[in-house]
């Protein structure tokens, strides 16, 4: 089973520390630790804001898992949020300070590129390729198995397999799921360098690349 | 003319020969003739499991090179009516057939029973082509483990492929506890995944370990919880509608206990 308990994830204005409600400090020190580990990728230096569930832990408990982040990680808590749901900018908002290079994205609009339908779920061990543009896919895109697309891939149902957008080199391609729990995303040469949460979610995510030239996952609300 | 039925999983180790053994000897027991063919070819074993190893004298590969006649390599399991074994040679392998040749046995045998169950060996390669090749529909065996939902998901693509249908899921070893408890997935977590009909859920039952050491199928004991289990999956076979029995609720008490230990 998912570690359910904390998750790291980059939103649009850099690295979220996301904490269940009802956990004892030391089980957050638990599961952080473990989470880090997971990620096999050293986070010293970075900067993290902590979003906390209600009910929460207690003021003198944050301030002490912060100045443990610190030292143990080396990661600076920029803030603390308390909320019903991990603060997403709107994306439209989110800074696009990525150089697109001409030489490379040789198509800049997506109304321009053909699109292919998948009516049925994609299982291990199966490639769906469509290099002239998007896919769309009624089904799940299992584990184990891949997709590729020139341009967009949206999956109605759960993104649990390896998706790559972008193929043509279009890199304002993303990737949308109902459920993004996937094993590896890539948008044009940009392979998804924090590991996405495999968990359930339980709302639609849209992958894409974003400041920094990361690729960001944030809850999907609209295009 | 019957159906031909392949029993496959991808991974090894969940339970085809078992489910083979057990099924075949349960479609006996409800009055149908039911041929179970081995095509595991170079690591038998459903002759064992089915406690047949010792009155074998033919194998397939021997009517592949006209040896002997089909009905002849039948071997009969004398403690039901109408139930036969066809053993896969040990000493050959799995290259040494052709598909065809395995399609024209399934084909031949259709047409003296009602059920001929193939046993597939694990894997994705020439056994696994050779066992599905006469197949009409096929029987996906899986525990609710991650490796073993993803082999299940690869061998359902592979037939999928193949145009086999239908494919019925028959989830085993499960254990309600481990489910309860969080730390298993349950029912709806698997179909979720691999998205075919759950023909039935036979429980873990500690019994199929001494059943299959002595070679009497677990069904001959109907007791147990893993022999209903397979009996109803029979039932359903033969096309009569039977719930598929829930093994996750158990009582009121339980599930409060469940609310309170289940990781969140």
């Amino acid at each position: 089973m998912a570690n359910s308990t904390v998750a790291l994830r980059a939103y649009g204005d850099g690295l979220h520390l996301i904490i269940r409600p009802h956990l004892s400090i030391s089980e957050v020190e638990a599961a952080i630790e473990q989470e880090i580990t997971r990620m096999n990728r050293s986070l010293a230096g970075a900067s993290v804001q902590i979003d906390l569930k209600s009910p929460t832990l207690k003021e003198e408990e944050i301030e002490l898992l912060s100045s443990k982040l610190q030292q143990t990680y080396d990661l600076t808590v920029r803030g603390v949020e308390v909320a019903d749901e991990p603060v997403s900018p709107p994306i439209a908002a989110a800074p696009t300070t990525h150089v697109i290079s001409p030489t490379t994205d040789t198509r800049t609009s997506r109304d321009s590129e053909p699109s292919r339908i998948v009516a049925h779920t994609i299982r291990s061990g199966q490639t769906e390729e469509f290099p002239q543009g998007s896919l769309i896919i009624y089904g799940d895109v299992n584990s184990g198995s891949e997709v590729k697309a020139g341009g967009d891939i949206v999956v109605l149902g759960a993104l649990r397999g390896s998706a790559y957008a972008g193929m043509n080199g279009r890199l304002s391609a993303v990737i949308i799921a109902m459920d993004l729990a996937p094993l590896k995303l890539q948008i044009g040469n940009y392979v998804n360098r924090l590991s996405v949460s495999q968990e359930s979610r339980g709302y639609p995510e849209i992958a894409r690349i974003g400041a920094e030239d990361v690729i960001i996952v944030e809850k999907f609300v609209k295009f | 003319m019957g159906k031909v039925i392949v029993v496959t999983s991808g991974k090894g180790g969940v339970g085809k020969t078992t489910s083979t053994a057990n099924l075949g000897t349960a479609l006996a027991l409800l009055g149908k003739t039911v041929a179970v063919v081995d095509a595991d070819v170079g690591l038998r074993n459903l002759d064992i499991v089915m406690g047949l190893e010792s009155r074998i004298v033919y194998t397939s590969m021997d009517v592949i090179e006209k040896q002997c006649e089909l009905s002849k390599a039948l071997v009969r399991d004398r403690r039901v009516d109408g139930l036969m074994l066809l053993a896969a040679s040990q000493k050959n392998n799995k290259d040494d057939i052709q598909p065809e040749q395995m399609k024209a046995i399934c084909d031949k045998l259709r047409t003296t029973h009602d059920f001929v169950l193939v046993d597939s060996p694990a894997g994705i390669e020439r056994g696994f082509s050779n066992a599905s090749a006469g197949a009409d529909e096929a029987i996906v065996v899986t525990t609710p483990d991650v490796s073993a939902i993803r082999d299940a998901d690869r061998i359902i693509g592979l037939l999928q492929n193949a145009r086999i249908e239908p494919i019925n899921l028959v989830l085993n070893r499960f254990s309600p506890q481990l489910v309860g408890n969080g730390s298993m997935m349950d029912q709806a977590d698997v179909l979720d995944i691999l998205n075919i009909e759950l023909i039935g859920v036979v429980p873990e039952d500690s019994g199929v370990i001494t059943s299959t050491n002595r070679g009497i199928p677990l069904v001959y004991e109907d007791g147990s919880p893993g022999a209903q289990a397979y009996m109803r999956i029979a039932r359903r076979l033969t096309g009569q509608r039977i719930p598929i029995h829930n093994f996750e609720q158990k009582g009121i008490l339980n599930n409060i206990l469940n609310w309170f230990t289940r990781k969140r």
